[in-house]
Order: structure tokens, then C-alpha cells, then sequence
């Protein structure tokens, strides 16, 4: 096997600016990298980057970070970029297309303060904003990473990985087809890319329950194939009346997740987007769901 | 005012199965509040890396932790660089090892400064004979790997019969000898920068853990492994005891003794790792 990379990339923040480049050739398993400067990269990400620079402008308050790469893998060229933004103890990670918008999100969602607590067992929760994508990236996309099998999805449900080199279906165990990396000094490993989720069993929402409508994090842990979730933002909800409940955290087996799906609602949404972190590698992915409801038990 | 610092460096990685060399230089800015850095020139002043005793790890390790135990995940090490800042030019090499290993849905975790398998062996031969969980011991003695671990965490909380101390040896992130000190509250005299892409922070290197009672009973459960990454002050550990290896989950209130014996870790900017009596 041989494959040659390029990659430039440009790590920005309000006060730190870091350049990064780099090729590897791999031959069979072994990678030889070096810093070298592939100039037509640099050229595309600078012109990504001065685009990106002007859109910045209206992330009126908070922090930001962005990452912009320009990269070649085999003769073909792609340009990637992402920012993070963090207000108060909420953060999300966008695109460029989408970055107004998820951010007044993000100034609605930080604007509330929260007032109560979570009984998570107890109440429905409603994965909102494509959130839902998070939860099934952890249960259903992780586990085809490791090469688990299935774990006894809905036959309503199906979550699919999708990149250039094709389609997953993850629910099926079928693994992303993608080989990502996050640099030319990075081992590129099979990885979701965009994981959407289709649901076809419709679900009236119940009156009482939880939103879910922000995500801080999750987890796979894939010798016990248990989720965790880190929820940031999310209300209790009673007929017209709602409060925001504070941080809390979804634990559960990976097939406790398949068994408390219920159904579904809406069509699909694009969930602002995921930072997904394995081996050291930082890597986006983007994420899409209707809402879903789950009752854990 | 401007700082700036440069870093040329060589590595070779085997990385679960794949072998990574990297040849990388850059250079690193910092002004006020800003840092910025790039990549520079290379310089062609390294050695080469004799990677026959990288290779060699590997293959002893993948000897060592065969089945019914597997290997979950290995990252093994060993780079050269040379360092440039305010007039100063210093060079290191570092090895290292970033193991962990599976019997069952129990991972041991091992992260090494050197290529010394002797932990490796140590929790190869014990892990397969895990039981069920138990109580934490009344008293146990942890391993240098665990305790090497822990010392970071103990830093502005360690009990008042022990106290810690920063060790000699090497340059900071800005070139400036360490030495050894006494640590007590933050700031810290040194440098902690462990990339040119990393800003630098002060940080306590080498960190030890001094006790006056340095006799250690081996008798007691011995705590070989981490099976979680550290959290202050709480640690989840494979115990050893004379009959029995079991998990368990280890609150450190206090210590009774630390041997005077001790090996390098690659926990922050390094911690000594000693037999430890709780």
C-alpha cells in the first residue's frame, strides 16, 4: 500500500496563530513525514482563511477558535474548516455556512440561566437541534469503529455515515469508510465523517419531558459499550411552560440506548457539529437528526 | 517584549503497527498576550535514530502481552531534538512507551519514560488472574508506575509528613536549567513546553515525593496497575495481594512511606515514581 498526503492548516484563536504543514508518504506500514510546505495548499488555505477572518467579525462575544486545512491525499484536493465558539460553559463547533446562525443559537441558549436539575430516569427526553445525531455517533458509530455488532437497533432506525468514499450504515455495524487524519504526522484511521439519522416511526411528543438542545461532549467506552453523554443545555418542559435544567449526564449500556428509543418527530436537522477525538486526533464531524425521543428506564 | 524560541526535532513512533518518522522544525512567538508559531528550515544537525531498540520494544512487548491478554493500544517512542531560545541551545532525547492492555473489560494502563519492561512484565503475569472487585486495603503499597501518577495530583495538598520537591536535570521550555527546589505554591520557577505548538506554561518538573519513613512493608497489597487515569487524590488500581488480584478503588488520605528508590515517569513535566505506603 502506498498513499501519499499534504496538508496546510491554519489554528487560529483571538490570540494565538499557529501555521502547520506537512507531507507523508506511506508505504506499506511504514509513514515518513516532513514539514515541507506543498504551495498551492498554503495558497487555498489562506484564501480560506481570509474568508473565514471577515465572518468572524460578528462573534460578538465569547471565544473562538478555528481550524482551516487545505489538503491533498493521493492527487485529491479538499479544503476543511471549523470554529469552535465558547460562551460562559456553552460551546459549539460550526462551519463556515452555518457559523451566524448556530452563534445567535448559542447567545439564545446562553442567555438562560439554569434553575433546576435533571431527573433524567424519570421524564422523556426530546433530542432536539439534530442533538440526537450526537447520542447515536457515540452508540452506533463508535462501536462500528471498534467492529461491535449491531446492538438491536429499531428496525424504524438507521444511522448512516456518509463521506466521499461512501456510505455506512452504522447501525448495521458496517464501519465508516473513511481513512481520516488530523495531520502528516497522524496515523489515519477509519472515522465518521457525517453521520445522519433516519427515522421513520412519527412520535406526538409528550407534554412533560426533557429537550435536549446541547451537547458539551460524549464518550464510548468500548470494553463495557457504555455511552456517555454531557448534556450542556436542555429544558424541563410541562405543557407551555418551560425551565432550564442544569449540565447533566446520560450513562448508559449501548443497548440501554437502542432499547429506549421510541420514535421521532420532524424531519431532519443539522446538529451545529461535533469535535470527535481518538488517538490524540481532532477531527469534525458533522451531524444530522430529526428529533428523537428516548425514555431511559 | 518579543520571545522567540525554535525547535528542530526527529521522531520515530510505532503506533499500533504502523512505524511514523517525522522531521520537523519550528519556531515559536510569543509577544504580550499573543503567540504565534510555524514551521522553519530543518536542520540536518540531529543524529539519525537507531530505531533497532524501538523495534525491539515492540516485538518484547507483543511477546509479553499475548493472549488471553491483548493489546488495546501502543504508541512507543524515541526522539531527538535541539532547542533554540534567547542565545541558549540545548538538546534532549526522550523514549517512551504509552501502553494499555486488556484481559476481559479490565484495560492496565502504562505510560513509561524509558524502555525498561519491567512494569510490563509485572502486570502482563498478574492481569489475567484478575477477580472480582474488593474493598480498597486498609493499607496498601503502590507500585512506582502508580505512584508516579499520583504525585501531580498532590501537589498544594500533600499530607504534612511528606513533602515535595522538584528534581535536577535538564532545561525548561526557555532553556533555564532545572533545578531542584523545594515545591510549595504556585508560581513555579520553569517552563513546561513539550511542542514548539504548545505556549508555554510554568509547571513543576521532575516532581518527588520526600518522606522521612522510607521503610516500606512488602508484605502489604500491592497496587501494580492503573486501570483508569488518575483523578485527584482517587485512584483505580489492580491489586496484587499474596493470594488474590482484584480491581479496586484507592482514596489516598494519607502516607505512610515513601522509599527512597525511584524511576522517571512521563506524568506533566515528569514525576519520580517511588514505592509508596499508604
Amino acid at each position: 500500500m502506498t498513499s501519499d498526503f499534504a496538508i496546510v492548516t491554519r489554528d487560529e484563536t483571538q490570540h494565538e496563530s499557529r501555521l502547520i504543514h506537512g507531507l507523508a508518504e506511506r508505504r506499506g506500514a511504514v509513514i515518513e513525514a516532513r514539514d515541507d510546505c506543498d504551495e498551492e495548499l498554503r495558497a487555498l488555505c489562506e484564501l480560506e482563511w481570509n474568508r473565514l477572518r471577515n465572518a468572524l467579525g460578528r462573534i460578538r462575544e465569547g471565544r473562538w477558535r478555528c481550524v482551516v486545512s487545505a489538503s491533498r491525499q493521493d492527487g485529491a484536493v479538499s479544503t476543511t474548516s471549523t470554529i469552535s465558539v465558547n460562551l460562559l460553559d456553552l460551546s459549539i463547533v460550526t462551519t463556515p455556512p452555518h457559523l451566524g446562525s448556530d452563534y445567535e443559537m448559542l447567545i439564545e441558549l446562553a442567555s438562560v440561566p439554569p434553575t433546576a436539575d435533571a431527573h433524567v430516569r424519570e421524564l422523556p427526553l426530546v433530542w432536539r437541534n439534530g442533538s440526537g445525531a450526537v447520542l447515536l455517533h457515540e452508540a452506533a458509530g463508535h462501536a462500528a469503529e471498534h467492529g461491535h455488532a449491531p446492538a438491536g437497533w429499531p428496525s424504524w432506525l438507521r444511522v448512516l455515515d456518509e463521506s466521499e468514499q461512501g456510505t455506512a450504515d452504522l447501525t448495521r455495524g458496517e464501519p465508516p469508510m473513511a481513512m481520516r487524519r488530523q495531520s502528516f504526522t497522524d496515523v489515519p484511521m477509519r472515522r465518521m465523517t457525517s453521520v445522519r439519522v433516519e427515522a421513520g416511526l412519527d412520535r406526538q411528543i409528550p407534554a412533560r419531558r426533557i429537550d435536549v438542545l446541547l451537547i458539551a461532549g460524549g464518550r464510548y467506552e468500548p470494553l463495557t459499550e457504555t455511552v456517555t453523554v454531557f448534556v450542556s443545555a436542555a429544558d424541563l418542559v410541562d405543557g407551555d411552560r418551560s425551565v432550564r435544567l442544569r449540565p447533566f449526564v446520560i450513562e448508559s449500556p449501548r443497548a440501554a440506548v437502542a432499547g429506549a428509543l421510541r420514535g421521532s418527530t420532524g424531519g431532519v436537522r443539522r446538529y451545529p457539529g461535533v469535535i470527535c477525538s481518538k488517538e490524540g486526533q481532532e477531527l469534525f464531524a458533522a451531524s444530522h437528526a430529526p428529533d428523537l425521543v428516548t425514555e431511559f428506564r | 517584549m518579543s520571545e522567540s524560541y525554535r525547535k528542530f526535532g526527529r521522531t520515530v513512533r510505532y503506533e499500533n503497527g504502523t512505524i511514523v518518522r517525522v522531521e520537523e522544525a519550528g519556531e515559536a512567538v510569543e509577544e504580550g498576550k499573543t503567540f504565534s508559531c510555524r514551521p522553519v528550515a530543518r536542520s540536518n544537525t540531529l543524529a539519525p535514530i537507531d530505531t533497532a531498540p524501538l523495534e525491539q520494544v515492540v516485538r518484547e512487548i507483543e511477546d509479553l502481552v499475548r493472549p488471553p491478554l491483548t493489546i488495546e493500544r501502543i504508541v512507543v517512542s524515541e526522539g531527538v531534538a535541539r532547542h533554540e531560545f534567547d542565545g541558549r541551545e540545548w538538546r534532549e532525547t526522550i523514549r517512551r512507551v504509552h501502553l494499555s492492555m486488556v484481559f476481559r473489560s479490565t484495560r492496565a494502563l502504562i505510560h513509561l519514560g524509558d524502555f525498561d519492561l519491567d512494569d510490563v512484565r509485572a502486570i502482563a503475569a498478574a492481569l489475567p488472574r484478575i477477580g472480582p472487585q474488593r474493598e480498597a486495603p486498609a493499607r496498601v503499597l503502590l507500585a512506582p508506575n502508580v505512584a508516579a501518577a499520583l504525585v501531580p495530583h498532590l501537589v498544594g495538598v500533600a499530607p504534612p509528613n511528606v513533602r515535595l520537591s522538584q528534581s535536577a536535570g535538564g532545561f525548561d521550555g526557555k532553556g533555564q536549567p532545572v533545578e531542584a527546589r523545594p515545591i510549595g505554591e504556585e508560581p513555579w520557577p520553569n517552563w513546561y513546553r513539550p511542542s514548539y505548538r504548545s505556549r508555554p506554561v510554568l509547571a513543576p518538573f521532575h516532581l518527588r515525593v520526600l518522606c522521612d519513613v522510607t521503610a516500606i512493608d512488602e508484605d502489604l497489597p500491592r497496587a501494580i496497575a492503573l486501570l483508569a487515569p488518575p483523578e485527584p487524590l482517587l485512584l483505580r488500581v489492580l491489586c496484587a495481594g499474596r493470594d488474590h488480584v482484584f480491581p479496586a478503588t484507592i482514596r489516598v488520605m494519607r502516607i505512610d512511606a515513601v522509599a527512597r528508590e525511584a524511576r522517571w515517569y512521563p506524568f506533566g513535566a515528569g514525576s519520580f515514581g517511588a514505592e509508596m505506603m499508604l
